[in-house]
Order: structure tokens, then sequence, then C-alpha cells
């Protein structure tokens, strides 16, 4: 949706980096699977991310081979189906779709005309993952609708419009009945999503700046905003993010999850904060070869 | 119980050089430090539980079983003795108001001590640290660090809500594997910046 939640590959050992890329083309599949051909284009990042922490913590996993989407005739090792994805994959067209229904709302007829036309599309996709997953459908309606709302009665709070985010992203993790497990996934997506949030609202700082649109970072900071304050407190969340994975058992994954955590993360917001991430962002080199 | 190779994630022929290696890191990861004001503290405080057996009983088996450890010990009752676990808000009020949020705040109903906190009309110093508080429980850095301001502005001999402001400062703890320099964004460099261009699917080729 976003994909700031990445891997820094030049870190991962070959393992590792295939073990995500099988993750990644696994979601893919069951994503065209379950919601047809279209599906895999609002394949991201970030639920491949959720997809490796909902997984059983086992100690080695053996990829399937199945059909690429992007190359029908090339059959290529992915994970295979599994309940872990199937969560993962219904979420992301929950979220994405919900997206979509804010950007149509808030830019207006003839700006949020490509978000009507894709959330149409999305449409048949979404009533059958709602219907999957009726819970995480109104959570996400609900904090939306908070977020939506705090948005417009302009709140100064950063942390109370992060908070509606974070508390969305907590709730995609479906419970294990293990509150060994439970709770640190829990927080771990609570930082996670106040990361995604606060740093999405750096990205769009200027834009939202120069088209006077609500940004919490505006209203807490001033125009200019202030990297230093904002990254002590994505700091605090990463860090809250990592003491909750250090207490959880990912097996096999543990080393991508880490990755992302320890270095991807950093990585982007360091992107964002110093203005390449657009570029980055732009040349969308993943895109080329899923 | 586990075994306990399997628990400091070592071979069962492992060196006993690499048993404490792995014993010690995993002990650093698992410190009290890491887990000060942390919702997780009693996971983490488990979990140093179990590394400890499990170097425990390696110890024994291999010192011949029966003797009780050798080498670790004190360095085990060195972590033992830390505390983990919540900052306690203690008896520091003569407010009974206060005094009930505090108690709220210990137990962990945070909507509780909001509720009453709303209700207080003669904001003090300890008013904006208790909100403080509230806010930093949930993991609201900033509001905490707002508030934590304000209890120091207007009561600037106030040694808890001083010490309250310079932790949130420290920005949250977390344990940093070795090779992972600083973690943070300082770590970072231009190179660095262009790994993550060519983040996971380099050069185009999955």
């Amino acid at each position: 949706m976003f994909g700031y939640v990445r891997p820094v590959r030049d870190e991962l050992k070959c393992k590792d980096f295939d073990l995500y890329r099988n993750t990644y083309c696994g979601l893919c599949r069951t994503l065209r699977r379950r919601y047809g051909l279209l599906a895999p284009m609002i394949l991201n990042f970030d639920f491949t991310f959720l997809a490796l922490l909902l997984a059983p913590a086992e100690d080695r996993f053996t990829p399937c081979r199945g059909r690429c989407h992007a190359n029908p005739f090339r059959r290529i090792p992915m994970c295979p189906e599994s309940p872990e994805l199937e969560a993962a994959a219904d979420e992301c067209v929950i979220l994405t779709y919900w997206k979509l229904r804010d950007s149509v709302r808030d830019d207006g007829f003839w700006g949020g005309l490509p978000a009507r036309l894709l959330s149409w599309l999305l449409g048949p996709a979404y009533r059958r993952a709602a219907k999957q997953r009726p819970g995480f459908d109104r959570t996400a309606v609900r904090c939306l609708g908070e977020l939506a709302e705090l948005e417009k009665e302009g709140c100064p709070s950063m942390d109370r419009t992060a908070d509606a985010f974070a508390r969305l992203l907590q709730a995609a993790a479906p419970p294990t009945g293990n509150p060994g497990r439970d709770r640190p996934v829990e927080l771990l997506l609570y930082h996670l999503g106040r990361w995604i949030y606060l740093t999405d609202a750096r990205d769009d700082l200027e834009e939202d700046r120069k088209r006077g649109r609500y940004n919490p970072l505006v209203l807490r900071f001033g125009p200019q905003g202030d990297d230093q304050a904002l990254g002590a407190t994505l700091e605090h969340s990463l860090n809250m993010a990592r003491s909750a994975f250090c207490v959880l058992d990912l097996g096999c994954r543990t080393a991508a999850v880490e990755n992302i955590l320890y270095l991807g993360l950093p990585l982007v917001q360091r992107a964002v904060f110093d203005g390449s991430w657009k570029q980055i962002k732009k040349q969308k080199i993943w895109r080329t070869d899923a | 119980m586990k075994d306990p190779y399997s628990v400091l994630g070592v071979s069962a022929n492992a060196s006993d050089e690499e048993i404490k290696k792995a014993y010690r890191e995993l002990a650093r990861k698992y410190h009290p430090d890491n887990y000060q004001n942390n919702p997780l503290a009693d996971l983490a405080e488990e979990k140093m539980k179990e590394i400890n057996e499990a170097y425990d009983a390696i110890t024994r088996q291999r010192s011949g079983g029966g003797q009780s450890s050798y080498g670790g010990g004190g360095y085990q009752a060195n972590y033992q003795q830390q505390q983990y676990g919540q900052q306690q808000y203690g008896g520091a009020s003569s407010n009974p108001t206060y005094v009930r949020v505090r108690n709220l705040i210990n137990s962990g109903d945070l909507q509780g001590a909001e509720r009453i906190l709303s209700e207080v009309g003669q904001r003090n110093g300890e008013w904006y640290f208790l909100t403080g508080s509230i806010a930093y429980r949930k993991g609201w850095l900033d509001e905490a660090m707002q508030n934590y301001t304000i209890a120091v502005q207007m009561e600037p001999n106030n040694m808890e809500y001083r010490q309250a402001l310079v932790m949130s400062r420290q920005g949250g703890q977390a344990y940093q594997p070795y090779g992972y320099a600083g973690g943070g964004i300082d770590a970072c460099d231009c190179c660095t910046t262009l790994m993550c261009m060519n983040l996971c699917c380099g050069g185009g080729r999955c």
C-alpha cells in the first residue's frame, strides 16, 4: 500500500532473500487465486512483511513451484498457500479498497477519477474479502472513519491521528489464542502502524502544505516540520517494535524480519527525510520483475 | 523442558566458548534495560529465565553433573538482580485524586485514569506528569514529552518529573544485534541509501 516496509537486499543472506522473495511470490499467487487476475496489481512489500510475521514459527520451510503471474511460462519457487498468506491477501484487498475510497472522497471529482475507477474494479474482490474477514473490515471502517474525522477537525496531536491508523494495523493479526505470541505481534504492528503513518505524513509534508491539506506534522511543528523531533518519535516506535520482535519466535523467518526492522525501515525513513524517497519510488525497480 | 542447546541456539557439540558467547548475546537481548517501561517486560523476563536455566543445565551437564554451575553463575546473578517491569507510580502525591490515578496507571487501566484526570479543574505539574505518563504507556512519545516538559517547567525541582522527561528523551531502548552499528538513522550513509534503492529485486531480476 505504501511500500515503506522492505528489507535491505544487500544485507540479507541468500536463503533469507529467497525466503522473502518466495513469500512475495506466494502472496501474489494467493491474491490471484482468491481475487482474480487484476488482484496481484495491489501486491506490495508491506503485506509481504505481514505474511512473514504471521507465519508459524517453523525452523525450515520448503517452497513449492508455481507459475509466475508476470510471466506464465516461468515456474518459480514460492511459498505454498497457507492461512497466513490468505489473511495477508484478504487484508491487503480490504485496506487498499478503503484507501482508494478515501482518495475518491479527498481528491475531488476529477482528481478522484482514477481512484474511483480502481475502487470500482476492486469492488467485487473487496466484497469477498470483507465476507472472509468481517472483523478486520469493521475495524478498518471504524479506524479510517476516526482518522477522517480527526483530519477534518484539524487535530493538532500527531500521536492521536497516528493512533487511529496504528490500531488498524494492530488488528491485522488474527488472534492465535496464545498471548505469548499475540501480545508482541500486536505491539509490533501497532508501532509499525505509527511509524508508517508518521513517515507517510513526512513524505506528504510539502505537497500537503502547498495544497493546504491537513498534515499532522504541519500542525504540530509548523510548516517546516521538525525532523529531529519526528526522528526521535519514529526511533522510539521502531525500538518498541524491535523489543516486541525480540520476544517473538519466528523460526526461519527471524533474519528477514530482523533485516526489515533494523535496516530497511531506518533507511526508508532517511530517504523520506532527505527527499530521495520520491525518486526511489518512481524508479519502481522491483515492479519490473514481479 | 526444551532442549537447552536449542534454547541457546547452538548445536550439542558446540564448544564451551561458543555456548558462553551465545548465552551472553541472548542475555544482552533480553536485558532489563531494553524493557524498561515496556508492556512486554514480563515476556522478556520469562525468556531470560529460560536461557539462564538452559545455560545452567548445560554447564552442570558438562562439569560432570551434580555440581552447581561454574563460570556463568556470577554473570547470571548480575542479571537476575535487576528489575524488569514498569515504573511504579508511587505515593509521591498528597492529592487523593492523583493517588487514585497513579493506582489506575499501575494496574494498567489507562482509560479510567484518563477519565479522572479530565475532570480535574486545577492543572498543576503533577497533572501534566500523569497525563504524560499515560501517553507514554500508550506509546505516544510526542504527547508524553510535551506533558513532561510542562510538568518540569511548572515544578523544576521535582526529580520524578525530570527523570521521566530524561527517560522519554532517550527514545526507547531495544537490543541492537552486532553488526548493525547503532541501528538508528545516524548509522546510514549515502551508500546505504543507494542500497535502499536497490532493495528487494535489484537489477530487475527476481
